[in-house]
């Protein structure tokens, strides 16, 4: 009987092919994605424009000695530039703002009236990993958060497996531009 | 039954298992001691220790292609290497291809094609403009006349107003210094700085090694096939181990 059975290194031979055609396939497939371009999804100036219904004229907070200390509360370091831009009408007020994820600057476009968080956009994605913070089902959930005394959100959206460092870093995006509101 | 069958079987058995396990060796050689070392990490002390070797960094893509150009201004070199902007070799948060520097009021204005900086003594961005707040993009140029900076985009010369956030036509003449190749001294020293403060921790280069993914696709498609090779060579090895009958 055992010698009517296919032979398992043979069974094993003929299954190491399509294996190998498989592994290679995929790692061609997944190596190529992964050292594509940056992912743009909407241009900073196209964002203001669907947001406010205009460009109106840009305006920027200069921050002092004291509001930097606070923005270094929020972020565990200076914000890239001393000034930050803003784009207000209608009473809404956008920011163009950019934290590291892990490595790369992830920008963002954060709309605040009246002292919550109106929509949330990745505009440009530029890590290889954590892509998923882009979706819509995850920014919705920073839609009407605010900021509390202690300067963390009044609801913090939920982790995502694979992509902590860019959730970690809109979050504390979310929490800028609502401080941010506060100064002008 | 051809009481061969089971001899030639064996046989062949053998032979796959040496001619597989002699491709597969130093591969898996290599996983052993690489995985070992990857376990011991910090007792060998390899997350201190940085590679800096350009080979290695080219590899993780840290030294940008291409000639670095670039241009002084005063004292201070602002160069663009492959997308990258460095002022005295110091990387600025700016994207694009450099187009421009110049000093203005005792701050430095670096201006890429897509967007520009406005940098104060201590070299920190005081303000970054890109397509939001500039006349337009590319941005080709830059100049300081009457201590207002001039920017040119699509053949047309923008004055900018103080703050920068408003601007207008300027017709006049405007004569710019548009940046050249690095000469080879200033090329030299900034490509040993990015080596240096590019350094990878020698943890990480053993572990994209170990994974094979430090080689790009061949690094994983040999990596993967060692793994295969293994999973054959422990099915063959059972397979030859109960003892041949007398």
């Amino acid at each position: 009987m055992l010698l009517t059975m296919k032979p398992t290194i043979l069974v094993l031979a003929i299954a190491s092919k399509f294996l190998r055609l498989f592994f290679m396939t995929a790692f061609l497939i997944c190596g190529g994605s992964a050292l594509g371009a940056p992912g743009v999804y909407q241009k900073p100036s196209d964002f203001v424009k669907s947001s406010l219904g205009q460009i109106p004229a840009t305006r920027a907070i200069t921050l002092t000695g004291a509001q930097q200390t606070r923005v270094r509360a929020i972020l565990g370091k200076n914000y890239k530039s001393k000034a930050i831009r803003y784009w207000s009408a209608g009473g809404k007020t956008a920011y163009i703002l950019e934290e590291i994820g892990k490595t790369e600057y992830i920008t963002t476009g954060i709309v605040v009236k009246g002292g919550k968080i109106d929509a949330v956009k990745v505009l440009i994605y530029r890590e290889t990993h954590g892509g998923e913070v882009a979706r819509d089902s995850f920014t919705r959930q920073l839609r009407g958060v605010s900021l509390k005394v202690d300067s963390q959100l009044s609801k913090i959206p939920k982790n995502i497996a694979g992509a902590t460092l860019s959730v970690r870093a809109l979050t504390k995006l979310a929490r800028l531009a609502l401080y941010l509101e506060t100064l002008k | 039954m051809n009481p061969e069958a089971p001899r030639r079987r064996r046989h062949r058995s053998r032979q796959w298992h040496r001619w597989i396990g002699l491709a597969a060796a130093l591969p898996l050689l290599w996983l052993a001691i690489s995985g070992i070392l990857l376990n011991h990490a910090a007792t060998f002390g390899l997350n201190d220790r940085m590679v800096t070797s350009g080979w290695i960094l080219r590899h993780y893509n840290q030294i940008p292609g291409g000639d670095p150009i670039g241009l002084v201004v005063g004292d201070r070199v602002v160069a663009g290497w492959d997308g990258l902007v460095f002022l005295d070799s110091k990387q600025l948060p700016l994207r694009g291809e450099l187009r421009g520097a110049a000093a203005l009021k005792g701050q430095l204005v670096v201006a890429t094609d897509e967007e520009m900086g406005i940098f104060d003594g201590s070299d920190e961005l005081v303000l970054q403009l890109d397509e939001l707040s500039l006349p337009g993009v590319p941005v080709e140029g830059i100049s300081v006349q009457e201590g207002r900076l001039l920017v040119s985009s699509k053949v047309q010369w923008y004055r900018l107003s103080e703050d920068f956030f408003t601007f207008e036509e300027f017709p006049g003449i405007v004569s710019s210094m548009p940046p050249d190749l690095l000469e080879a001294n200033l090329r030299k020293e900034l490509a040993e700085a990015i080596q240096t403060r590019r350094a990878m921790p020698l943890s990480r280069v053993i572990l994209d090694a170990h994974s094979g993914s430090l080689f790009g696709w061949p690094g994983w498609v040999i990596s993967d096939l060692s793994a295969l090779g293994l999973v054959v060579l422990t099915a063959l090895g059972l397979r030859l181990f109960p003892r041949r009958r007398s």
